[in-house]
């Protein structure tokens, strides 16, 4: 039986946007994904925790094909986006990628960017918007990434002469400018200090009322902060799935209560 | 695996015990005072006090090891019940005070549980709830809490019984008042018994259940 097999599928949501079915994946003959059904609610944080390691990384990367990307990698199973398939052959992985956007655990602002050029990039490469409508739309979402106030004097400055922590709220920015509707996060606070992940925990909370959230983290107490329901996952397997308030106070899973009181990891 | 927080917790565990022993010998100083016609308010008194401050340091350190290590799971829970058991226990000592008090002043030490059969069950039963009680504590086990409400229900038709008993009675006198009060006094013991089980409970199986 798999790890913690009894405490899958614990969740029947309605509202689902996303749900991985029977998923695996591999890079090259290594599994690193095994049979995870997970489903993502609408407007809501899902976190993902687990050792390194555990596969969490691969499995965000899964939910918009970006782990095809890699040479040599391979995924078998079905990760539904309102209950259609992403990989099904007929489907672009761009436009998946699109409607699910991606925030990395380094901030990345394209480095000989503007500011307002770095939230505009993604929008100006798929000929979206032009002119006006583009302002207003880099204003928006700097808005909602709670950075405008910090920048909107500074728009023609490099993206990379903001902080971190700045830097990372930038990034969120060019995510948000796309109007994807999942927006996955990993490890995003990971290279902050903690007042920089501060406000990025309250930019992930008041971002479910317009998106749905998937944060891989390896800070528990950060999963416990954020997310709504959260995942457990172990040598590639999901052991517990369920509300995080219940994941952290009464895990139903001996694995998941090891590793959350620091036990083993 | 050793954490920083394994150290903490055995220090807040063995607190806890020493409170439960504590708890344990202030009610049976007071309830054997009451029974025996002795005065055991300068004991209970000292008890009691005792009791008082080891709850802030229970809470101090509970606190304490909340900010320094944020815990979960069996963590969390065993911290947030060691709190609330050291809150019951508090008042086992505050209600032992007024049992032994009320016996003095109000009957003047005399033997009034002799005067009711139903006193002095009573009595008996909440004794036998304290040390459950505890015993369940010591030994993290959830069955000898569960089985404090069968104790309690028994405690409460005790308590009701002599209430009835004492508005039938044509004469009273100070042993009834002295008995009236302190059959209240040990049917709230008695409750916090059930709390105190229902924080094991909660500990052992993170079930959060009613015993009453």
């Amino acid at each position: 039986m798999p790890v913690g097999a009894d405490h899958q599928g614990d969740i029947i949501m309605p509202n689902m946007k996303m749900e991985s079915i029977e998923l695996s994946a591999w890079f090259g003959t290594k599994q690193a994904l095994k049979d995870i059904n997970i489903s993502v609610k609408t407007n809501a944080v899902t976190a993902i925790i687990g050792p390194s390691g555990c596969g969490k990384s691969t499995f965000l990367r899964t939910l918009n094909r970006m782990h095809e990307l890699v040479p040599g990698a391979k995924t078998t199973g079905q990760v539904l986006l309102d209950g259609k398939n992403i990989y099904a052959p007929e489907v672009d992985p761009v436009m998946v990628r699109r409607r699910v956007g991606m925030v990395f655990q380094k901030p990345n602002p394209f480095p000989t960017m503007s500011i307002y050029d770095n939230v505009a990039a993604g929008l100006k490469l798929t000929g979206a918007r032009k002119g006006q409508d583009l302002d207003e739309i880099v204003r928006k979402s700097l808005q909602q990434a709670t950075l405008w106030d910090e920048v909107k004097d500074d728009l023609k400055k490099p993206g990379t002469s903001i902080s971190g922590g700045q830097q990372q709220r930038l990034c969120i920015a060019r995510a948000i400018a796309l109007q994807p509707e999942v927006i996955l996060m990993d490890e995003p606070c990971s290279a902050l200090d903690p007042i920089a992940t501060s406000k990025i925990e309250e930019l992930i909370v008041s971002l479910k009322s317009d998106y749905t959230v998937v944060i891989v983290t390896h800070n528990m107490q950060q999963a416990a902060r954020v997310s709504d329901l959260t995942a457990f996952m172990y040598l590639g397997q999901l052991v517990e799935f369920g509300e995080t308030t219940s994941v952290f106070e009464n895990p139903k899973s001996e694995l998941t209560e090891k590793y959350i009181t620091g036990q083993f990891g | 695996m050793h954490r920083l927080l394994d150290v903490g917790l055995e220090q807040l565990t063995v607190m806890v015990y020493r409170m439960g022993e504590v708890a344990e010998k202030v009610i049976d100083v007071s309830i054997r005072g009451y029974m025996n016609g002795e005065d055991a308010t300068a004991v209970v008194h000292e008890l009691s006090d005792i009791l008082a401050t080891m709850t802030v340091e229970i809470e101090n350190k509970a606190f304490e090891l909340i900010v320094k290590y944020q815990p979960v799971a069996s963590d969390l829970r065993i911290i947030n019940s060691y709190m609330k058991i050291a809150y019951d226990f508090e008042r086992y000592g505050r209600y032992a005070w007024d049992i032994s008090f009320t016996h003095k002043k109000l009957a003047g030490l005399d033997k009034c549980a002799g005067s009711s059969d139903l006193m002095q069950k009573l009595a008996g039963r909440v004794l036998e709830m304290v040390s459950k009680s505890v015993d369940a504590l010591k030994q993290n086990d959830g069955e000898i809490a569960r089985s404090l409400a069968g104790v309690e229900k028994e405690a409460d038709e005790l308590y009701f019984a002599y209430l009835d008993e004492l508005a039938e009675a044509t004469v009273q006198n100070k042993c009834a008042m002295c008995n009236l009060l302190v059959s209240r006094f040990l049917e709230r013991i008695a409750d916090h018994t059930t709390y105190v089980g229902e924080s094991i409970v909660y500990i052992v199986s993170g079930e959060k259940l009613s015993l009453r």
